[in-house]
Parts: structure tokens; C-alpha cells; sequence
């Protein structure tokens, strides 16, 4: 669906949600992302607002705004945008209580107390944890965060838990899986526009989009991608990812002819390139290399 | 003491140009008014909320931005507008200019550690491995410009292009000059720092006028970056029929625009291939155009 | 007014021009909730806090760049001297950059260029 917002003048996709000002929450999302979308929605600054596009509002949301799933956004996100930028809708409150995600339970001025370096919880959160690195087994923090599933870099709905070392991830699970996209027909391009934008190629990117919104083949993507090094920039261990953003660039699925899990795919891999991993599986892949559950619709954050 | 205003002006039309630039490379439609875009993009910054994250580095926070911003501008001090017309004409001025690029990373590093968040983190420890091997390439470049100057002086340099630009005779030192622009500026193939596979990178975590403030500091670096190129290797304020600052701005929005069209046309490979590129093949050129640079100087 | 007196004129000029935006900052803060705060993951959240014994993949290259950077030093004063002195600096320099290049050569067959 947010698809379609790539040729909208005047509108913008942001990657951090930091950058934006309303958030869109388009399609059906899962009971279980509710609390992902709250923590996403009190990270926005203020003045924002949340634009509800063939979604059901969250039942404690006071004047909701709402968009039916066949409507063009574009006119009431504008609307939306103008009145909060004059002041003449209020900014949304927190959703979630105004309290640390860890209690403060430390000794000492910050917290710090506890036994050795990684005993205490300054400020109500703990440090990271010593653990050994699997491939030079030095004994450096490993730090384990929660990724998605609204991060726009991965495909929607899709959550990984991680477990990194720097930027190299260690160990990796699936926490919820992709929403379901099969039978979309420009998903392929949808997909290699998020590749795209991995490599740090937007303009591409939105014309990928754009072609997919359409409806139409765009016989140049494939060269315009070819003239700026997008398949050349990916080094040789992903050469599957090259593969991969070839066929989807010609509306293809590369046949995946690994049996290996999506997890066990990422061990060892640095930031950029595990994410271009990642992005580069089709629906079905994906669903069967990171285990699926209920099948539903995207979702994206956007500014105006 | 004169030259101020003149490094000022030149930093606020850079900075609107390729904020301009940026907006038509994008490709996108706008609504009437689009030389004010940037301006209505600095309201609506300024209107917004400038979220800080949880127990920050408060003090490297603020000051990682300012610091991007004050080594632009220390970096242009350098660059003259003229003859003996620059607000610090030293005779080592490419070594002060280098002393910005190599703090540029530090104050990148810190706007990525201050935030206390993973992908801040990452942006900005990432960032120092391409950083530095790009600043080592750019000082070859510069110390080759050098050389048929007998001089640091950037208007030394400037003077020794008289009969022709270093950018014909030193062919290989403009493009590889240009990989540390975009790497100081935090653009396109070299943006380790605010990349958006980090969503951002250490940029992830700010808005409103504190993002208003890092987004001016980056193209300020750039402006900065695009005049000392223009200095060193299209001849700087040499020109006919003009005056000296004008041939400056015109050489210096050229470059600006060239930057702006790579940023947006060149696909950024994964980290480590992007740093044994950098010493294997890119840092041997530079040597070869040490070589080339120090044949041609000799008498 | 010497140069450096300029410089830092035009650097404190420039430091001033930025800090009012960041004095707005401080009077918004009433409103920066404790849930606002959480560091953005795309939804997701972070066991610990960000700061880290980072693990520096890169950090075997930065050694052979202290090397390179000390290298610069002396290729200043040889930059002004080098017209002068003619073929013989080109030489000298030459054995240098050699010397430093095997040493990359080196530091590529250890690995200190991959991230590991």
C-alpha cells in the first residue's frame, strides 16, 4: 500500500521515525505488533499525529484519524499535516505510561553498583554482558537488541532478535515473522527497492516503487541499476544477494536452493550486509526460512 | 578580517544550493515555491520537537554538531577569495585543513556514541573505518598539489595553477579528492556515518532543531570541502573578466553539484569491501599520483 | 589582527550561529516522556544500554594507519623542499612510500583488511 505514497508530491518516507511527523499505519497489523506500534508511535516528536490507512485504530486512541483501505491518503495526510504544523489539531500524547523500561535497582549515585564491571543497571537499564566471539573468541560485550518489525529496511512485519558484537551479528532469531505477501505482483520490485536503498540508492529506489505502484514494467531499472554499480557493490560471499536483486529488478524469483534457515544465514555477518541478506528473499523463501504465522498486510511510518 | 562575511555568504549560498540540488536529484514534483523548499524544510524543523534519547552524553550531544560546523568553518578560513584574501592566509594551510578532515571524524564518532543507541553506535564506529583511510588518500592528493607550489598555502597552490589547473596536470587527485568529500559530508557511496541501512546512522535519534543543526553542519562541510577542492585543482579564484570571489563561488557550485549527482548515482558497497578497496587500490593510485604530481614538478 | 585570531574569530562566529538551536532544545524538554526516549529500533527495543566494549572489527587497520599518519609528517617539509632538492627527493620519497607499501602488502596477507 505505501507503495503508492512513492510518487505523492510533497510526501516522504523517513527511515527513523525520529524524522517523521505522522505516522501511517497502513494495512491490518497483528495483535501481537500492538506493542511495538505504541513504542514506535511515542518515539515520534512532537507536534504528530497517527493517520489510520485501511487499519483499525487502537481502541484508546482519542480522535482517531482514519483513511478507508480504497481512499487516496495523500489529500488528508496533507490536511492532517497543515493543521497540526498551524496548531490547530493537538499533538498525540504518549500511548504507553510515562515510566524507565527497567526499574531502577542499582547501588550507588547511577546505579552503578553491583558486583564487578557488569553488575548494576545505571539508570534503570543493565549494561551489556560479556560473551565470546564466535569467530576470535575475545571476550568483548555482546549487546542484544530487538529489530522491526516496523524498521522499513526489513521486510514489513518481520522482527529479528539480535545478538551483536560490534556490528557483527552473533546470533540471531526470529522473533515475529514477515506479514505475508504472496500473491502481490510487484512485490519483486518492492523488494529490490528496499535492497536499493541499502545500497544507498534512493532515486532508484522510488522508481522502483513508482513502477511497482503502476503496474508497469520499467524496462531501464535493470540497466539504471547495472550504471550506478548496485549489483557491483555486492561483494562475492553475497553473490546470492546479487543473484537475487537481479531477478527481482526483472520481476523474477531467484530460485533459492538453500535448505539452511534464515538465522543460521546471518551468524557472522556484518550490519549492512546481513540486512541486504535479508531483504533480498521472496515472500515464500522467507516464509519458510523464518518461520510464518498469520498472513497480513504491511505497514509503514512516513512524513509529510 | 574582511574575508568573514565572505566565508559566511559563500557557506549559506552553498548550503541552499545543495540543499536545492538535493531536492531536484531526488526527482520528486513540488509544489510552487521551490526555492524556498529548503527554507519551509528549516521551519517545519524548527516547529518540531528535539527528542533526546535515554540518559544521553548530553554535553557531546550538543557539541558533536557545533564541532561539524566550526571545522567547516575553519576548513574554508584556509581557502582565499583572492589574492592574500583569506580569513587566515597560513603558510601550512593544508595542514590545518587536514586537522579539520581528521577532528570531522571525531565529531561524526561522538554525534554517534552520544545518543546511547544501537544504530547511532554503529554509524558512527563504522564511520571511523572508512574515515581514515579516506583522510590518508586526501592528503596525498593535496601534499602532490603541493609540490609544484613549493608551498602548504592554499593561495600558494592557487598562484602555481596560473598557466594550468592541477586538475589537468595532476589528473588522478580531483576524483580521489572527491571520495573524501563525500565521506566528510556523510554522502552516498561513502556515508558510513548516516547511512540508511542504520535508518539514519548517528543521525537516527535527532530531530528538529537539532537535526535542523547537524543537516546545516553537514553541508556546510560540504561547501567547504567543494571550495578547498576547487582551490586546490580547478584554479580557485583564477579566472578572466570576473573577480576573484566570483570565480570562487562558480567553481565552488560546480563541484557542489557534481557531489550532490555522485551521492546519488553511486551504490555504497558493505564496509569491509569499501576499506580494502580503500588501501589496496585507491591509496596505490594516490601514490601514483604522488609520482606523477613530483615527474611533472621537477625542473 | 594576526591569522589565527581571524580564524578563531570566524570559528567562534560560526559555533554561535548554531547554538540557538539547540537552546530551544532545552525548553521543549518538559515534554520528552520517559517512553519517547527509548532508543528507535524500527518497533524493537534493547536489553542494555547502547554504550559497549564495542567490538572494533577494523581495529588491526588502524595500527598500520598510525603508521601512515607519522609518514605525513615528513612528507610536509619535504613537499616545500622537493623542487629545490630535484630528483633526489623524488627518490627518497619513492624508497619511503615503497618501504610503507610492502607494508600493506603485508598487512593484506594477515587480514587486517577484512572485518573479522
Amino acid at each position: 500500500m505505501a507503495a503508492r505514497l512513492a510518487r505523492a508530491p510533497g510526501i516522504s518516507l523517513q527511515h527513523s521515525i525520529r524524522h517523521a511527523a505522522i505516522l501511517l499505519v497502513a494495512g491490518r497489523y497483528r495483535d501481537t505488533d500492538r506493542s511495538a506500534l505504541c513504542r514506535l508511535h511515542d518515539q515520534l516528536p512532537q507536534p504528530r499525529a497517527t493517520a489510520w490507512w485501511g487499519a483499525a485504530p487502537l481502541t484508546d486512541v482519542h480522535d482517531p484519524v482514519t483513511i478507508a483501505e480504497g481512499d487516496d491518503p495523500v489529500p488528508q495526510l496533507r490536511r492532517l499535516d497543515r493543521d497540526l504544523l498551524r496548531g490547530a489539531r493537538a499533538s498525540e500524547p504518549d500511548w504507553l505510561p510515562d515510566e524507565p523500561p527497567n526499574a531502577w535497582r542499582g547501588k550507588g549515585d547511577h546505579g552503578q553498583g553491583g558486583k564487578g564491571m557488569m553488575g548494576g543497571v545505571p539508570y534503570g537499564r543493565p549494561m551489556a554482558m560479556m560473551g565470546e566471539e564466535m569467530r576470535d573468541g575475545l571476550m568483548l560485550d555482546a549487546m542484544t537488541v530487538t529489530i522491526g518489525p516496523f524498521l522499513r529496511t526489513l521486510p514489513p512485519g518481520l522482527s529479528l532478535e539480535l545478538t551483536l558484537q560490534g556490528d557483527v551479528i552473533q546470533q540471531a532469531r526470529v522473533a515475529t515473522p514477515a506479514y505475508s505477501a504472496s500473491g502481490i505482483a510487484s512485490e519483486p520490485l518492492l523488494r529490490a527497492a528496499r535492497i536499493l536503498e541499502l545500497l544507498g540508492l534512493p532515486d532508484l529506489a522510488r522508481r522502483a516503487r513508482i513502477s511497482a505502484a503502476r503496474g508497469d514494467d520499467d524496462e531501464g531499472l535493470v540497466a539504471a541499476a547495472r550504471r550506478r554499480g548496485a549489483l557491483l557493490a555486492l561483494p562475492a560471499d553475497l553473490a546470492d544477494v546479487r543473484a537475487r536483486l537481479d531477478a527481482a529488478l526483472r520481476r523474477g524469483a531467484a530460485p533459492d536452493p538453500g535448505e539452511e534457515c534464515l538465522v543460521d544465514r546471518l551468524a557472522g555477518m556484518e550490519w549492512q550486509s546481513a540486512l541486504l541478506r535479508v531483504a533480498s528473499f521472496d515472500p515464500a523463501t522467507l516464509s519458510r526460512i523464518a518461520p510464518a504465522a498469520e498472513p497480513e498486510e504491511g505497514e509503514e511510518e512516513k512524513a509529510a | 578580517m574582511t574575508a568573514i562575511p565572505l566565508v559566511f555568504a559563500l557557506l549559506a549560498a552553498g548550503i541552499w544550493l545543495s540543499a536545492l540540488a538535493e531536492r531536484f536529484a531526488s526527482g520528486r514534483r513540488f509544489p510552487s515555491g521551490t526555492v524556498f523548499a529548503p527554507l519551509l524544510q528549516a521551519a517545519r524543523l524548527l516547529s518540531q520537537q528535539s527528542v533526546r534519547t535515554e540518559h544521553p552524553d548530553g554535553l557531546n550531544w550538543v557539541l558533536s554538531p557545533i564541532a561539524y560546523l566550526t571545522l567547516a568553518v575553519a576548513g574554508l578560513s584556509v581557502v582565499p577569495f583572492a589574492p592574500e584574501l583569506a580569513v587566515a592566509p597560513l603558510d601550512t594551510g593544508i595542514v590545518l585543513w587536514g586537522a579539520c578532515e581528521a577532528l570531522t571524524i571525531v565529531a561524526v564518532f561522538l554525534h554517534g556514541w552520544s545518543a546511547n543507541s544501537m544504530l547511532p553506535l554503529i554509524g558512527g564506529y563504522r564511520f571511523v573505518a572508512i574515515g581514515l583511510p579516506a583522510m590518508l588518500l586526501s592528503m596525498f592528493v593535496l601534499i602532490a598539489a603541493a609540490l609544484p607550489a613549493q608551498s602548504l598555502s592554499v593561495g600558494a597552490i592557487v598562484e602555481s595553477q596560473r598557466s594550468l589547473w592541477n586538475v589537468v596536470r595532476q589528473p588522478l587527485g580531483l576524483p580521489l579528492f572527491l571520495l573524501l568529500g563525500l565521506a566528510i559530508s556523510l554522502r552516498g557511496p561513502m556515508d558510513y556515518g548516516d547511512a540508511a541501512d542504520l535508518s539514519g546512522g548517528t543521525a537516527a535519534e535527532v530531530s528538529g532543531p537539532h537535526r535542523l543543526a547537524w543537516g546545516i553542519a553537514r553541508l556546510a562541510m560540504l561547501t567547504a570541502f567543494a571550495a578547498m577542492g576547487a582551490s586546490v585543482f580547478l584554479g580557485g579564484y583564477l579566472g578572466p573578466w570576473l573577480p576573484g570571489p566570483v570565480w570562487l563561488a562558480l567553481k565552488t557550485a560546480a563541484l557542489l553539484l557534481v557531489l550532490t549527482w555522485l551521492g546519488r548515482n553511486l551504490a555504497r558497497m558493505p564496509a569491509p569491501r569499501m576499506m580494502a578497496a580503500l588501501w589496496l587500490v585507491l591509496l596505490p593510485l594516490s601514490f601514483l599520483d604522488l609520482v606523477i604530481a613530483g615527474v611533472e614538478a621537477l625542473p | 589582527m594576526g591569522a589565527l585570531a581571524n580564524l578563531i574569530l570566524a570559528m567562534a562566529v560560526g559555533a554561535a550561529l548554531v547554538l540557538p538551536l539547540f537552546l530551544c532544545t532545552l525548553r521543549r524538554d518538559g515534554m520528552n516522556g520517559q517512553s519517547q526516549q527509548v532508543p528507535f529500533l524500527g518497533g524493537g527495543s534493547q536489553s542494555a544500554h547502547a554504550w559497549q566494549r564495542f567490538h572494533i572489527r577494523y581495529y588491526p587497520m588502524t595500527l598500520l594507519f598510525i603508521a601512515f599518519e607519522m609518514e605525513m609528517m615528513f612528507m610536509y617539509p619535504w613537499a616545500v623542499v622537493y623542487v629545490e632538492t630535484g630528483i633526489k627527493a623524488l627518490a627518497e620519497m619513492g624508497m619511503f612510500l615503497s618501504i610503507l607499501g610492502v607494508g600493506i602488502i603485508y598487512a593484506w596477507r594477515e587480514g587486517v583488511f577484512r572485518w573479522q
